[in-house]
């Protein structure tokens, strides 16, 4: 599988990287194998968090039995030192791991957040603490909010070393600044910062759980995926060929196996396919008034 | 039509159309302007002023509340484009996009002829469209059904793919000179969005048609846009002309 530098961290990550909540949803014995095929596609990157359910106990056992084959990221919703601190010592613990390669304020979404966790008392000055000790590598953020909020973190927060955020080609083809993740990727490759995408495989919401309640939804995303062996291929394609450092898989460990098999046999997409992506989306997205052409 | 506006995003197809042509400080023209995809594009390239010509009052009104914020610079002229009340000589930028298909031969030559009547020497043209579909393409058989629902209404097709290559020697013909050509999408998607649109046109014209010719027209266009859901086939290209400096219109 094709690997890209992590913006500036050294690492050198596969184009796609393993979205560890999957494992929430598998037996331990079903995450075992799951981890093992994953490593078997050749993935060197995960990512996990402690909010995604039981993922960080079911991850633990084949992380440590492969640590030396895994760029690990995690993730901390925590804003202030106290909070941060003990979240991280939690999720080394339940990992069972001494040291996490990545490590991630995760879903920033309000500028006063971002106040909070740059101040003296913040998340940021736990982790740099659990930098000097050893503990972690390097500071990333995750977000899926507003992307002028992002820039801004960008700006203040100068040790920032990876992003995450959501790229595909319904949020590509809007042009509002509410959805310009784009001017996000390109001020990432400005300063170096490496970039891992998320939701490249949202086909949209769920219907309401007035006409599709939660329990009956086939999938686990909190999204409805696109979920054909085309369309997955289509949407990593596109989602790898913007520039990202790497894209994370889907939630749902049904469509994993199709995302490791599209990232395997990636070999970039051509202009007018991205642009043909981007125009189906479009027309998805806004039925009235139907319109004949692109 | 009006109030619910569409995707107000300038399409990718438009504004890779319009990358390499300078449109700032221009007087552009937009033949055929549909729900304003073009227009859109050419007032936020910083066109001067733009002439948005349709013969479609409900497009007109949909490109006047789309573009409701640059007033000063737009024009929306209701006309048929075979005849505009535009004077010769005073466009810089002529776009048709999308429009070429919805013109039968003889419209075609007419239009061509217009365009290049109100082009100043060194304007440019973009002309986007279609490349006729592949032999495969299920669409084929919809827009066949849309042609036969026309031609029995109207007497004229509703659709004709032009290749690239044919509208490039057209306009050369009408002292223009080749500049370049893309491929804005590749596959083009036609969405259940469009094929709905194209269904919507069979019923428009089978209006007209006494029951026994035309609900046989619109049933099929129904099922087979139901059928084909959406599919992905043929390509869209843009074309891109100067006009000479100098040329008179043969």
């Amino acid at each position: 599988m094709e690997t890209r530098p992590l913006g500036a961290t050294g690492q050198e990550s596969t184009v796609a990287t393993f979205g560890a909540i999957a494992l929430n949803w598998l037996e331990q014995e079903g995450a075992n194998q799951m981890v093992e095929h994953v490593l078997d596609h050749g993935v060197n990157h995960f990512d996990v968090a402690p909010t995604y359910g039981d993922a960080e106990l079911k991850l633990g056992p084949k992380l440590r039995q492969h640590r030396e084959d895994i760029f690990l990221g995690c993730k901390t919703q925590e804003r202030d030192y106290e909070g941060a601190a003990h979240k991280l010592e939690r999720s080394l613990d339940r990992l069972g791991v001494d040291t996490i390669d990545l490590y991630q304020i995760h879903g920033l979404e309000y500028e006063s957040e971002l106040d909070e966790i740059t101040g003296d008392d913040g998340a940021l000055a736990a982790i740099r603490e659990a930098k000097d000790d050893g503990k972690v590598d390097h500071v990333g953020l995750t977000s899926h909010g507003n992307p002028g909020l992002i820039r801004d973190a960008i700006d203040r927060i100068d040790d920032l070393e990876t992003l995450m955020f959501p790229l595909n080609p319904v949020v590509a083809g809007k042009d509002d600044d509410e959805h310009d993740y784009e001017a996000v990727l390109e001020r990432a490759e400005e300063e170096d910062i490496g970039t891992l995408g998320i939701k490249a495989f949202a086909k949209g919401s769920w219907p309401p759980t007035s006409d599709l309640p939660e329990k009956d939804r086939p999938y686990a995303n909190w999204y409805e995926p696109v979920d054909t062996p085309e369309e997955i291929r289509d949407r990593f394609d596109f989602a790898a060929s913007q520039g990202l450092s790497t894209v994370v898989t889907p939630g749902d460990p049904k469509l994993v196996s199709m995302v490791l098999d599209a990232a395997g046999r990636y070999d970039g997409m051509d202009e007018a396919t991205q642009r043909s992506l981007v125009e189906q989306s479009r027309h998805d997205d806004s039925p009235v008034p139907e319109q004949l052409h692109h | 039509m009006a109030g619910e506006s569409p995707s107000q995003a300038v399409p990718e197809t438009v504004e890779t159309a319009l990358a390499d042509r300078l449109v700032e400080g221009r007087v552009c023209l937009e033949a055929g302007a549909g729900v304003g995809n073009a227009t859109a594009g050419l007032l936020a390239a910083g066109a001067e002023r733009v002439y948005a010509v349709t013969d479609d009052p409900d497009h007109a009104a949909t490109v006047r509340d789309r573009c409701d914020d640059a007033t000063d610079r737009l024009v929306v002229v209701e006309a048929d484009l075979r005849q505009t009340p535009l004077r010769p000589d005073s466009v810089d930028l002529v776009t048709a996009h999308g429009l070429c298909n919805l013109l039968d031969p003889a419209a075609l030559a007419a239009v061509a002829a217009e365009l290049s009547r109100v082009a100043t020497a060194g304007c440019h043209l973009v002309v986007d469209d279609y490349e006729p579909l592949p032999e495969s393409a299920a669409v084929r058989d919809l827009f066949a059904v849309e042609n036969a629902a026309s031609e029995l209404a109207t007497g004229r097709s509703a659709l004709t793919f032009y290749p690239a290559s044919l509208l490039r020697r057209l306009f050369t013909g009408h002292g223009w000179t080749f500049d370049r050509e893309t491929t804005l999408l590749d596959p083009v998607p036609w969405t259940a969005s469009h094929l709905s649109a194209h269904a919507g046109v069979v019923t428009d014209a089978t209006e007209d048609l006494p029951p026994e010719l035309g609900d046989p027209l619109e049933r099929r266009a129904e099922r087979l846009a139901e059928a084909i859901g959406e599919e992905f086939a043929g390509t869209m290209y843009s074309v891109a002309m100067t006009r000479r400096e100098g040329d008179e219109t043969p």
